[in-house]
């Protein structure tokens, strides 16, 4: 899978979080609330320690790319610090694009280590509500609000 | 207690071709079992084969991962292999890291999160992966009496929610004796890998499993990208009835061979084709084999030196057709020349082809080819296990018929280099002689265990028909099966060389 297929994937999740914060005016950005839904099922599967390297990784790769990111930090029990105080602090914008190229490294990691198949039935149990036919592809996929 | 009485103890599937049988039938259901060996001899593949093989959405499989090899990574390798079916995942299969609570918590708590899960997903089957890492942290402030508590309470606790068990572990054959682990299972298999010269040669054994009888012994397997397969050293033959002997006897396709073999090679017989290189033992053998297909008899060539399709175009130089029975599925033409086969999964290999076609004659041209086209760790077994898989075939009715080559010898008259000649019924020697200048070839039947036979030492030649036996008997020589024979006859032609035979015969 490109990159811009894995950027595409990263951008359905954000739309569908965006999507269902529409009603709720929670303050925290989409791009938190997908890497704290992602969370939960990599530590069963990593452990705290896996994920937090994997959310590290993402974050050093998304930081040569949104120097801004630097302000945001993971905890020791794999959380995002950080992310939606950037919201408040620089451009909207920009800060949108910061989160979506974060969440995007972080599925290109997942599919680089496991594999489409694998990363795409994580997403699938983690938005089980999301309709998917299983690919990734820009041509051949797609995720969908379906509520 | 009658046998109605006894509590029935279902065997799963291990999902590993091969080791079902090795385990007697399966792995015993609600049993507690450590997998051990040391790193890269499959053990982690081995808990995913039986993980895969059973797991259901009803009664999944908890993958506990601990500190050993990254979930993440062992997910990416594991998914290589076809058995690995990403449907099953997160269903079916689940994958729990413990690894922090066995950092940072005691055993009470590493118990308590598994029996958590436990509860929680009903599982079929458990593998925690790696034990061994649970074992080491936890001795470093508990007691040996402490463990063993722990490990019977987990015993127990997965008995209890019908769970089969599986503790992978990193373990040497030393820890046997003092390891608590080891007391409390139910079974235990052990890997190894070992390299032999230039060779990889794993090796599994049922080392201990209640309930049931295992085949005892070391067991070659393999990894291949379907995982594991295994091969029993008795071949899945053990217990196999034996056919009652025929009395039919089985033409090698030589009319005057016949003859000299006293009518034929008795069915289920295993026979040697003896002799120097040219002697014409594989055309001998593949005009046995087109007898037997003429004849109706599906047959099984296997050669190690050269390639199916050569074999056969070979053949049809000697106006043997073996393209038609191969393509007709009466005939497989089996080439094995890997240097790094087992003698077991080479056997496993003729056995399949045997019973496929559900062949009456086998050909396995050579015995040296076959020797080399194995491991050197191997080779070391080849004359057990041939004598298992030549007793097992002949007695379910099966005609052997081995070629082998012998250093030709002016002083001796050797039957064999392998001294294999005791589980040979029958023997035919061939040979080279220097009779007027000229270098010609002699047959003779040296030995045949079921019948009479005749000691005539026949001339042949090998034409465009393939072995073709010339004359009658030599009388005229002394000394033939020396190679360099005087002449004793006054008659000098060659009519005179030969008389009419007299065919003496031994019973």
């Amino acid at each position: 899978m490109s990159l811009q297929e894995s950027r595409n994937l990263a951008q359905r999740l954000l739309a569908y979080e965006a999507a269902g914060t529409e009603h709720s005016a929670a303050s925290e950005s989409a791009a938190s609330r997908v890497c704290a839904k992602l969370r939960g099922p990599l530590i069963t599967l990593a452990g705290v320690a896996g994920f937090r390297s994997l959310l590290s990784r993402a974050l050093t790769l998304a930081r040569a790319e949104v120097p801004s990111l630097s302000a945001v930090q993971v905890a020791a029990d794999g959380s995002l610090r950080g992310l939606d105080e950037l919201v408040s602090q620089t451009d909207k914008e920009q800060a949108r694009d910061g989160g979506a190229i974060l969440i995007a490294q972080l599925v290109g990691l997942l599919l680089t280590f496991i594999g489409e198949g694998l990363t795409i039935r994580l997403v699938q149990d983690v938005w089980p509500e999301a309709a998917f036919d299983g690919r990734v592809s820009e041509k051949r996929g797609k995720l969908e609000r379906t509520r | 207690m009658s046998a109605h009485d006894r509590v029935i103890i279902k065997k799963l599937p291990t999902g590993v071709p091969g080791l079902d049988e090795i385990l007697g039938g399966g792995l015993p259901e609600f049993s507690f079992n450590i997998v051990a060996g040391a790193p890269g001899s499959g053990k982690t593949t081995l808990a995913h084969q039986i993980v895969f093989a059973n797991a259901t959405p009803e009664r999944p499989a908890l993958y506990f991962t601990i500190l050993g090899e990254p979930a993440l990574k062992m997910l990416r390798y594991q998914q290589q292999y076809t058995f690995f079916d990403q449907a099953k995942l997160s269903t079916a299969v689940r994958f729990i890291n413990l690894s922090q609570v066995v950092l940072e918590k005691d055993l009470d708590a590493v118990l308590e999160e598994i029996a958590k899960q436990i509860e929680k997903a009903n599982p079929g089957i458990v593998v925690v992966d790696s034990f061994r890492t649970v074992v080491r942290k936890a001795l470093g402030g508990t007691t040996e009496v402490e463990l063993q508590a722990f490990i019977q309470r987990l015993a127990l606790l997965l008995t209890s929610w019908q769970a089969t068990t599986f503790l992978v572990g990193e373990y040497v054959e030393g820890e046997i004796r003092d390891n608590p682990v080891f007391t409390v299972s139910d079974g235990l298999f052990w890997l190894y890998q070992t390299s032999e010269r230039s060779s990889i040669v794993r090796k599994l054994q049922i080392m201990k499993l209640r309930g049931q009888a295992s085949v005892p012994g070391l067991h070659t397997f393999r990894i291949t990208n379907a995982g594991l397969q295994a091969f029993s050293r008795t071949l899945g033959l053990a217990g196999q009835t034996r056919k009652i002997p025929s009395t039919r006897r089985l033409s090698i396709g030589i009319p005057e061979l016949d003859k000299m073999l006293g009518g034929g090679i008795p069915e289920g017989d295993s026979i040697l084709v003896a002799g120097a290189s040219g002697t014409g033992k594989s055309v001998l053998a593949t005009q046995f084999v087109a007898e037997g297909i003429r004849q109706g008899d599906p047959g099984v060539v296997v050669v190690f030196e050269e390639r199916p399709q050569e074999y056969a175009e070979r053949a049809s130089s000697f106006g043997l057709d073996l393209k038609t029975p191969r393509r007709e599925k009466k005939l497989e033409i089996l080439y094995l020349r890997p240097l790094d086969l087992s003698v077991d999964e080479t056997m496993h290999e003729i056995l399949a082809a045997v019973r496929k076609l559900g062949a009456k004659r086998l050909v396995i041209d050579s015995l040296a080819g076959f020797e080399m086209a194995l491991a050197p760790g191997f080779r070391a077994d080849f004359r057990e296990s041939l004598y298992r898989m030549i007793t097992a075939l002949t007695g379910i009715g099966v005609t052997i018929l081995s070629t082998v080559e012998v250093n030709e010898s002016f002083t001796e008259f050797p039957f064999s280099t392998y001294s294999i000649s005791f589980l040979t019924d029958d023997i035919i020697r061939l040979r080279y002689v220097c009779i007027d200048g000229k270098l010609r070839k002699i047959m003779v039947v040296i030995k045949m265990r079921g019948g009479n036979h005749s000691n005539d030492i026949r001339e042949y030649e090998i034409t465009s028909k393939g072995v073709v036996l010339t004359g009658d008997c030599l009388t005229d020589y002394q000394g033939l099966i020396t190679g360099i024979p005087k002449r004793v006859g006054r008659s000098g032609g060659k009519e005179a060389r030969t008389h009419k035979s007299k065919a003496k015969t031994n019973s």
